[in-house]
């Protein structure tokens, strides 16, 4: 035990160096891409240079401080009273940010889940199935899904509801926000969000789904074909029995590495299906913070996404460790 | 994998068995050697690959749909009377018909103008990024696995503290300066600034059990220079997976211009792309959902083509794929159809969701 918890603080000490490292690194790199100045001075009527330096300066945006010294003012903020800083409209950053997180929550745990259950199975089904219709059906189509671009899968799906919508006569599928409902009736509350949730939920799920399909249909058959089931096949279990007690066992453990990682990516969103169907979470948050020039704004999403990163990278060792009795804690 | 040098590799299965003469191979092998010497036809490692890859209809059909892409994305502009650049106000969102092929979008803009050049502007970042980041990837893979000890966990440590932050953001940060006519360049650069880290990752793997050959340890005792040996001796036994991955990076770097073009990040007016299109119809989707459509189809058809190319060629590298030719004494093995490297650029492609 001692030297599991050893190991876990090396881990988190190592961790929080890379975070603190790659967070100042991305301020640096926000910091010379970005440029606030130009959002006062497109402004009409344009404001005075007095009141522009003076905006500037009070949310410690100006690009006439040396960058040395607007890093070191806002990581002591951000060190001392967490304050990661303002926007250049003078909001603060922590106030954005906490509100949408919850947003990017609502909208991954149901994708996420649906997709590590869909795509396991799938991966499971066809392994077991390789070469026949089944396995190049599906695999074939995940295959396709795999190279789409996800904006070209999320606005395909978009387009078809509304045509359904639309052959319908009534809104069946709603292609923006995640509730539009206001009233008190639980149960509408609830087919409401269905209703909104649906459409986001399909395409997370398809374009998450499939690599966990095509990666556990490899992992399962790599594992098949290993001595061990060989063994277990000559002392007299049945094929079925061999995978499910053997190969199948040991197939799921690169797959609850990656499980780790989706986990932490729950907080995280996800950028293009937010913005095509105009869910206010982190993701869209980033794009917005990009094209306002909200440098704070973009350090902090990156930072979160950071640690969240870690967070899944710490979890899948541990899903390791905890799994592959191969695997020892050094 | 072909690791051994491909110069000097005698290609011992290309035997391809055309007649259903129920001889191995190796039987055949015997008579053709007793028929007189010199009658075994030797061909080259890059000969023998391209039989394999042929042999593949599936993979023949990817390449001469991105052949023909690719005519069409440098003859198109000729066939067409408009130009991507000028409206035509006769014509506002017209569907397709025979003047305007793929129709006219809300501003007058034929969509088959657009469409070409966009293509054009798909395959040029695609490919450009997937060669460059190939290039910085291997370099600094296997340079990073070769020089061991200290170098090494510098190195690591760098590649792990870069993989932090999701590169989508840090691209997004640098692209979104990309502006007018020349912003592609931008959006390549930015690509490949961070598209390369992870794939840097997986070589490095690859190439840890290449550092311990004996040819490389030798040319390490005769003094060769490291980077003579990294060129000379490590990157070209990693080359087919080299080749897959570009080949998969292509989809990669055409999926990112379409998502960072799709957010108003990468190429903007006057500029267009596929994904500029696709931002601009996704406004107008019912009153003109060709401006939607089309593009979709094109990227759709374009990635997929990529892809059926990829697994063609890693079919083509793999001995044990059917590829190989049907040989009856050799059952083919285990399906790799997911090799690492693959699956690091398709997580690279899918990062963006």
């Amino acid at each position: 035990m001692g030297r599991f918890l050893w190991y876990i603080a090396k881990r988190l000490l190592n961790y929080l160096v890379m975070v603190f490292v790659a967070t100042s690194f991305t301020f640096f790199l926000a910091s010379a891409f970005m440029s606030p100045r130009s959002n006062f001075e497109s402004r009409t009527p344009r404001p005075t240079q007095e009141s522009i330096e003076a905006s500037l300066y009070r949310t410690n945006l100006n690009d006439k401080t040396p960058v040395w010294e607007r890093y070191t003012t806002w990581l002591h903020g951000v060190l001392t009273e967490f304050d990661w800083g303002m926007t250049p409209n003078g909001d603060s950053v922590n106030r954005e940010i906490s509100s949408r997180i919850g947003a990017s929550v609502e909208l991954m745990t149901l994708g996420t889940v649906l997709s590590i259950v869909i795509g396991v199975s799938l991966g499971v089904y066809t392994a077991q199935r390789q070469y026949q219709w089944q396995d190049r059906v599906f695999s074939g189509v995940a295959s396709v899904f795999m190279v789409i671009p996800t904006v070209v899968l999320a606005i395909l799906i978009v387009f078809f509801a509304i045509e359904i919508n639309q052959s319908a006569g009534t809104r069946i599928f709603y292609v923006t926000g995640l509730s539009s409902y206001e009233g008190d009736n639980l149960w509408l509350v609830f087919v409401d969000f269905l209703q909104h949730i649906f459409l986001p939920t399909v395409v997370l799920t398809i374009i998450s789904a499939v690599g966990y399909h095509l990666s556990q249909r490899t992992y399962l058959l790599d594992e098949m074909h290993a001595d061990y089931v060989r063994t277990a096949r000559a002392k007299g279990l049945t094929r079925k029995q061999a995978i499910r007690k053997h190969a199948l066992r040991a197939s799921l453990i690169p797959t609850a590495v990656s499980v780790a990682f989706s986990i932490a990516g729950i907080f995280t969103g996800a950028v293009m299906t937010e913005k095509i169907f105009a869910i206010h979470g982190l993701g869209e948050y980033f794009i917005n913070c990009i094209n306002n020039n909200n440098i704070h704004g973009a350090v902090a999403v990156a930072a979160f996404s950071g640690v969240c990163t870690l967070v899944g990278a710490l979890l899948a060792d541990l899903f390791a460790a905890a799994l592959d009795p191969r695997i020892k804690m050094s | 994998m072909a690791n051994n040098d491909p110069k000097t590799t005698v290609p011992e299965d290309d035997k391809v068995t055309t007649e259903q003469s129920g001889l191995t191979n190796a039987q055949r092998e015997l008579e053709a050697d007793a028929a007189g010497a010199g009658t075994v036809k030797r061909i080259s490692y890059a000969g023998l690959i391209w039989r394999r890859f042929m042999r593949q209809p599936s993979a023949v059909v990817g390449m001469v749909i991105l052949l023909v892409m690719i005519l069409i994305a440098v003859f198109g502009p000729y066939i067409c009377e408009f130009d991507y650049t000028e409206p035509d106000f006769t014509a506002l969102n017209v569907p397709p018909n025979a003047r305007h092929w793929f129709g006219t979008d809300g501003g007058g803009f034929d969509l088959f103008a657009c469409v070409v050049h966009g293509l054009g502007r798909s395959l040029v970042i695609g490919i450009t990024y997937a060669l460059l980041t190939t290039v910085i990837a291997a370099v600094v893979g296997t340079a990073i696995a070769y020089f061991r000890g200290v170098p090494e966990k510098i190195g690591m440590w760098i590649l792990d503290m870069l993989m932090v932050i999701p590169s989508f953001l840090l691209v997004a940060m640098i692209v979104r300066a990309a502006s007018g006519t020349q912003g592609w360049w931008m959006l390549i650069l930015g690509l490949t600034a961070f598209g390369w880290i992870g794939y840097a990752r997986t070589l490095r793997t690859m190439a840890l059990s290449l550092r311990e050959r004996d040819y490389v340890k030798a040319a390490k005792y005769m003094g060769v220079p490291s980077l003579k040996i990294i060129v000379k001796h490590l990157i070209p036994n990693l080359g087919s997976i080299l080749i897959i991955d570009t080949v998969l990076g292509v989809i990669a770097g055409i999926n990112s211009e379409t998502a960072y073009s799709f957010l108003g990040l990468g190429i903007k007016a006057p500029d267009t792309s596929l994904g500029y299109l696709l931002s601009q119809g996704s406004s107008a989707m019912l009153s003109s959902p060709w401006v939607i459509l089309i593009p979709s189809a094109v990227l759709i058809v374009l990635c997929v083509s990529m892809q059926l190319i990829g697994d063609g060629l890693r079919d083509a590298f793999d001995p044990f794929s059917r590829a190989a030719g049907k040989v009856n004494d050799e059952q083919s093995k285990g399906d790799k159809k997911q090799s690492k490297g693959g699956k690091a650029k398709a997580a690279a492609a899918s990062s963006a969701n």
